[in-house]
C-alpha cells in the first residue's frame, strides 16, 4: 500500500499563489473547495485562522486516479508562511517525501524560495519546480527557472509551467506528484515512530497531535510515549484528515493522520516530537527537536488595571493552542500590573496582540518588543534578560551580549548601495554577495534587535517593496551595549527603557523623544520627554501645553451632536495610561518602533 | 451646490407650511420673539419664494418681535433684494464672508471674492440692517489680523470668528490639510483684542458684538431655552407636554425633548426626526454645556429653576473640582468659565458629561 501513498507540501513566497495552487488541486481530485475544507475544519476543531496568515497548518487527503490508472492517496501537507514559524516548515516538510515548489513566473526567486528550497533540501525531498502565473504579461517562466537553475541548482529543465488560476500544467503537477515523489518507506512492523509536524486544541478532546508515521503503527487503545516531554498516554482515537477529522482503524508508517489522547497541555505534545510505544519504543528519536522557544519578548499591560485578571485568562486561552507564547506575570511602575510575553518574531506578537484585542476585548498597552541579552556579571554568574529595564547597573556588568542572525536579502541591483547603507547603519556585516540576474541576494550578520526596529520598513521603502527578507537565528555575540531610559515629567518610565549599541544611543533618544512628543496629546501643562544613559541627558523634547480646547461653534442643531463628538474623546482618553499626571497613548510605548524616515 | 431642481423649492415650501402648522398647533400660543432664516443659502431661495416663506412664519406663528436675522451669501445681495429682506421684516443680517482675502476663500473652496463680500456687507449696511459677518480663522497661509481690521472697520455690529475645524469626512480632512494649534491660539488672541478695538466685545467663544446687538436668538440656543426646528435637517427643543408616567427617579424624568428634522430628500416626505428625550439631568448639562460659553456665564438658579433639579448641588463635587483648578467662577449663583476655563472649555465641560 506504500506504493499507493505520496505526502508532499507546497513551498511559495508569500503571493506567489500557493492556496490557488492548492485549491486546484482539491477540484481536480474531486475533494472539497478550500472554502468548505475551512469551514468544515472550524466546526470540527474550532480552528482558528487569522487574516489570510496561516499559521496552523491544515493537512488534507486526497484520492487522485493516476494516468497509469492506479488510484493513489495524495497527502497535502500545508506550511505555514512566514519566517517567524520556520521550524514548524521544517518539521511538516519533514512528514513529507517531496515538495512542490512554487515560484511566481513574474516575480522570479525571492527570499522565502531560498529559505523554503533549503529547508527541503536538508530535509532530503523530492523538489518539483513549478513555474507559476505563466499566463501573466509579464512572465518569464523560462528566466524563472533558470533563476532557480543558478541559484539554488535545481535543474530547470524539470520545471513544470503552469498557471493555478487558469489551471494550466496542474494536471502535469499531479503525475509529477505521483511519478516523481517517492512513495514512504518504513516498515509497519517496526515499533512506532511518528514525527508530531502540528497540533491543534480542541476543547472536547484536548490536544490533537498531527502525525507522520515514520515507522510502525498507531491505533486505539496503544500506550504510546512522546519521546522529549516523556509524556505517556492512551490513544484514544486515530484518523486521517478529509479534511475534517475522520476516524480510522490505524495509522500504518507512511501515513498522515491525527490522534487523540485526552491531552491537556499543549506543552506535552509539542510539534517535533517523536511519538513512540511505551511498552516497544523505537531506537532513537526523529532528530531536531527544539521546545517552542519566542525570541522576542514584550509587555503587555491592561489600560485598566482591573482587566488584569481577565487579561491572564485571556493569555491561558490563547495559549491553549500556540505552544510558542509564553508569559510570566511582570510589574512595571509606570503601567501597573502585566505580563512579559515570549513570541516566534514580531508578526506573532502582533498577532497575539490583535486577537487580544478583538477576540477577548482588552484594552492593551504593549510595550517595544526586545530580544533576549546574554548579561554577564562581575561576580561570574550569566543570566539571560527578557526586559530591558532590569539591567543592573554597569558596574556590576562585565559584558552584555545580543543575538544574531543571518539575514538574507533578494532585491534588484539598483537598491544594492542604499541597502548596504542600511545594514552598516544597522550594524550589519556582510557575509556573501551573489547575482541572481539583474537581482542579488545580499548575506550578512545582524544583531537581531537592529531588525526589530524599524528594519523591515525602511527596507521595504528603498527597494520600493522590491527587497525580500528571510532570517536564522545564529547565537549570541558581545557588544558595547547601553541602556537608555526615558523620562516623562521627570519621572524615568521603566517600560520605555531599551538596550542599544553606544554609538546609536544619541540618534535613537533623540528619535523617541521626539517622536514621543509628537504622540503625546498636548496637556494642560508642558511636559519635557527625555533620554537617559544612567543619569546623564542625551535627548530632550517637550510636549506643548495646550491652550486651546475647545468648540469653535455651538449652536441650537449642535447641542446633541457636539454632546456625543465630546464623550467619545473622553472615553479615548480613558484608553490612554496615566504616567503621573501625563496621559500617555499607545503609540508613545512603540515610539522605538516607527521609522526614522 | 444645491441645484435648482424643477418643483422642488414649492415642495420644500409645501413641506414647510405642514410643519409650521404642526407645531404651532402643538406648541403655539406664545409670541415668537427671535427668528432665524439660516442653514445653508436661504437667500438661495428667488424672492417671490422667499416672501411665501415668510408668510407661513407669519401665518403660523406671528413674525418675531426682537429679532429677525436672514443667513445671506455674499454672492446674492444687491440693494433692491436688501430692501425687500428689509420689508419682510427681517432687521439682522448674518452674512458668510469667512475672510477679506481671496488666497483664503480660494483655499475654503467659496465661490465669492473679498470684493463682493465687502460690496455685500456695504449694501446690507445702507438697507439698514444690523450686520453680522462670519470669519474663518487659523487658515494655512492667512493674514488673521488683516481680516479682522477689514471687518472691523466697516462698522459691522457683529462678528463670529470660527477657528478653521477639520472635521472627519471632509475634503480637507482627507487631504491631510492640519490646522496648527499656535495658529488656532493666535487666532483667539487677535479676535478679541483687534475686535476690541471696534467697539465689538466678545460675549461667546467666538462671538463678538457692540453692547446690545448680541445676538438674542443664539443667546436663547446658548441658555437652552425652547425653540422651533423648521425644515430639512433643523433642529428643535420643546417642552415636553406629556405627564410623566413612569415611576423614574428626579434626575432621569423627561421634561423636554430635541428633534433634528431628516436631511432634504427623507423630510420632503414627510419623515422627521427621532425625538431624543431630555431628562432633567440632561436639561442641566445641556445648559451648562453651550451655557459656558457665555462669557456672562450661567444662572444656576435659573437653569435649576427650569430643570426642576437643584443643578448646584447635583454637579456640587464637578463645580468645587473646577473652581479649585481654577477654570470656574461664581458670582453668586451665576458659575462662569474663566479666562483660562474658556481656552480649555472641552475639559471643563466634560466633568459634567
Amino acid at each position: 500500500m506504500f506504493e499507493k501513498i505520496r505526502n508532499f507540501s507546497i513551498i511559495a513566497h508569500v503571493d506567489h499563489g500557493k492556496s490557488t495552487l492548492a485549491d486546484r488541486i482539491l477540484e481536480l481530485t474531486g475533494a472539497m473547495t478550500d472554502r468548505d475544507k475551512r469551514e468544515q475544519t472550524l466546526d470540527t476543531l474550532e480552528l482558528e485562522r487569522e487574516r489570510g496568515i496561516t499559521i496552523k497548518a491544515t493537512p488534507v487527503r486526497l484520492a487522485y486516479k493516476a494516468d497509469d490508472g492506479q488510484e493513489y492517496a495524495l497527502n497535502l501537507i500545508d506550511t505555514p508562511g512566514h519566517v517567524d514559524f520556520n521550524y514548524e516548515v521544517s518539521k511538516s516538510l519533514a512528514a513529507c517525501e517531496g515538495v512542490l515548489l512554487l515560484v511566481d513566473a513574474s516575480q522570479g526567486v525571492e527570499a522565502q524560495t531560498i529559505v523554503n528550497a533549503y529547508l527541503a533540501i536538508d530535509s532530503n525531498l523530492e523538489i518539483i519546480p513549478v513555474i507559476n502565473k505563466i499566463d501573466l504579461p509579464a512572465a518569464d517562466p523560462e528566466g524563472a527557472a533558470r533563476e532557480l537553475e543558478e541559484v539554488i541548482g535545481i535543474p530547470a529543465d524539470g520545471a513544470i509551467f503552469a498557471s493555478a488560476k487558469s489551471g494550466i500544467g496542474v494536471h502535469e503537477i499531479l503525475e509529477a506528484i505521483v511519478k516523481r515523489i517517492p512513495p514512504p518507506s518504513g516498515k509497519s512492523s517496526e515499533p512506532l515512530k511518528a514525527l508530531i509536524f502540528d497540533t491543534v486544541f480542541d476543547a472536547y478532546q484536548g490536544v490533537i497531535p498531527f502525525v507522520r508515521v515514520l515507522e510502525g503503527s498507531i491505533k486505539r487503545g496503544d500506550k504510546v510515549k512522546m519521546w522529549n516531554t516523556g509524556k505517556v498516554v492512551e490513544v484514544d482515537k486515530v484518523g486521517i484528515f478529509r479534511p475534517a477529522l475522520e476516524v480510522s482503524e490505524v495509522l500504518e508508517a507512511g501515513e498522515v493522520g491525527f490522534f487523540t489522547a485526552a491531552i491537556k497541555d499543549i506543552h506535552d505534545a509539542q510539534v517535533g516530537d517523536t511519538v513512540t510505544g511505551f511498552a516497544r519504543p523505537t531506537a532513537e528519536p526523529f532528530p531536531g527537536f527544539k521546545p517552542a522557544q519566542p525570541v522576542v519578548f514584550s509587555g503587555l499591560y491592561p489600560t485598566d488595571t482591573a482587566e488584569y485578571p481577565k487579561l491572564r485568562e485571556a493569555l491561558e486561552k490563547l495559549q491553549l493552542n500556540d505552544a510558542a507564547l509564553t508569559f510570566e506575570p511582570e510589574t512595571s511602575e509606570a503601567l501597573g500590573f502585566g505580563f512579559r510575553c515570549g513570541f516566534l518574531g514580531l508578526l506573532h506578537a502582533e498577532v497575539v496582540q490583535e486577537r487580544l484585542e478583538r477576540e477577548f476585548d482588552m484594552d492593551l498597552i504593549a510595550t517595544a518588543p526586545s530580544v533576549i541579552y546574554k548579561i554577564n556579571l562581575t561576580d561570574g554568574s550569566t543570566y539571560f534578560l527578557q526586559n530591558p529595564s532590569g539591567l543592573p547597573t554597569m558596574d556590576r556588568v562585565t559584558t552584555i551580549e545580543e543575538p544574531y542572525i543571518k539575514l538574507s536579502i533578494i532585491l534588484p541591483e539598483e537598491y544594492v548601495g542604499n541597502t548596504m547603507q542600511l545594514l552598516v547603519e544597522k550594524r550589519g556585516v556582510m557575509k556573501d554577495m551573489q547575482y541572481i540576474g539583474k537581482r542579488v541576494e545580499l548575506h550578512y550578520e545582524v544583531p537581531f534587535g537592529e531588525v526589530l526596529y524599524d528594519f523591515h520598513d525602511r527596507l521595504k521603502s528603498l527597494s520600493r517593496g522590491y527587497a525580500s527578507m528571510d532570517y536564522e537565528q545564529i547565537g549570541y555575540r558581545e557588544g558595547d551595549l547601553v541602556k537608555v531610559g526615558i523620562l516623562v515629567n521627570g519621572d524615568i518610565v521603566d517600560a520605555l527603557a531599551i538596550i542599544c549599541h553606544k554609538d546609536k544611543a544619541d540618534p535613537l533618544g533623540r528619535k523617541i523623544v521626539e517622536k514621543m512628543a509628537e504622540v503625546i496629546p498636548r496637556q494642560m501643562f508642558a511636559v519635557p520627554i527625555q533620554a537617559a544613559i544612567g543619569g546623564k541627558i542625551i535627548a530632550r523634547a517637550t510636549v506643548k501645553a495646550y491652550r486651546k480646547d475647545v468648540l469653535a461653534k455651538c449652536y441650537g442643531g449642535d447641542i446633541s451632536r457636539k454632546k456625543k463628538l465630546l464623550n467619545k474623546q473622553k472615553k479615548g482618553k480613558a484608553r490612554m495610561k496615566n504616567i503621573g499626571t501625563v496621559e500617555v497613548p499607545q503609540e508613545a510605548f512603540l515610539a522605538v518602533l516607527s521609522s526614522s524616515e | 451646490m444645491l441645484e435648482r431642481r424643477a418643483g422642488l423649492v414649492e415642495a420644500y415650501l409645501r413641506e414647510l407650511e405642514n410643519d409650521a402648522k404642526v407645531l404651532a398647533e402643538q406648541y403655539g400660543g406664545t409670541e415668537l420673539t427671535t427668528l432665524y432664516v439660516g442653514g445653508g443659502t436661504p437667500s438661495f431661495l428667488r424672492d417671490h419664494e422667499l416672501v411665501s416663506l415668510a408668510g407661513i412664519i407669519r401665518t403660523h406663528f406671528g413674525w418675531a418681535n426682537l429679532e429677525a436675522t436672514l443667513e445671506v451669501n455674499p454672492g446674492t445681495v444687491n440693494t433692491a433684494r436688501a430692501k425687500l429682506w428689509r420689508e419682510l421684516g427681517f432687521t439682522r443680517a448674518s452674512v458668510g464672508v469667512q475672510s477679506t482675502q481671496d488666497s483664503v476663500l480660494k483655499f475654503l473652496g467659496r465661490t465669492h471674492d473679498a470684493k463682493q463680500a465687502l460690496l455685500a456687507l456695504e449694501t446690507l449696511l445702507a438697507a439698514g440692517f444690523q450686520v453680522s459677518s462670519d470669519a474663518i480663522t487659523a487658515v494655512p497661509g492667512q493674514n488673521v489680523e488683516q481680516d479682522l481690521r477689514t471687518l472691523g472697520a466697516l462698522g459691522l455690529e457683529h462678528i463670529s470668528c470660527y477657528t478653521l475645524t477639520i472635521e472627519e469626512g471632509t475634503a480637507f480632512f482627507r487631504t491631510g490639510v492640519k490646522v496648527r494649534a499656535e495658529d488656532e491660539e493666535r487666532s483667539l488672541e487677535l479676535a478679541e483684542s483687534v475686535l476690541a478695538e471696534f467697539g465689538l466685545a466678545r460675549y461667546e467663544v467666538s462671538n463678538h458684538a457692540k453692547p446690545g446687538f448680541e445676538s438674542k436668538h443664539n443667546i436663547a440656543y446658548w441658555q437652552n431655552r425652547f425653540y422651533y426646528g423648521l425644515g430639512a435637517g433643523a433642529a428643535g427643543h420643546y417642552p415636553n407636554l406629556e405627564t410623566e408616567t413612569r415611576d423614574l427617579s428626579l434626575e432621569h424624568q423627561i421634561i423636554a425633548h430635541r428633534r433634528t428634522n431628516p436631511h432634504l430628500s427623507n423630510w420632503l416626505t414627510g419623515e422627521r426626526g427621532e425625538i431624543e428625550p431630555v431628562t432633567r439631568e440632561s436639561f442641566v448639562t445641556d445648559a451648562l454645556f453651550s451655557g459656558l460659553r457665555l462669557l456672562s456665564g450661567v444662572s444656576l438658579t435659573d437653569i435649576s429653576t427650569r430643570a426642576g433639579l437643584n443643578a448646584s448641588d447635583f454637579f456640587a463635587p464637578q463645580f468645587e473640582k473646577l473652581v479649585s483648578q481654577g477654570l470656574l467662577e461664581f458670582e453668586g449663583s451665576t458659575v462662569r468659565a474663566t479666562t483660562n476655563g474658556l481656552w480649555v472649555l472641552n475639559q471643563v465641560i466634560s466633568e459634567f458629561l
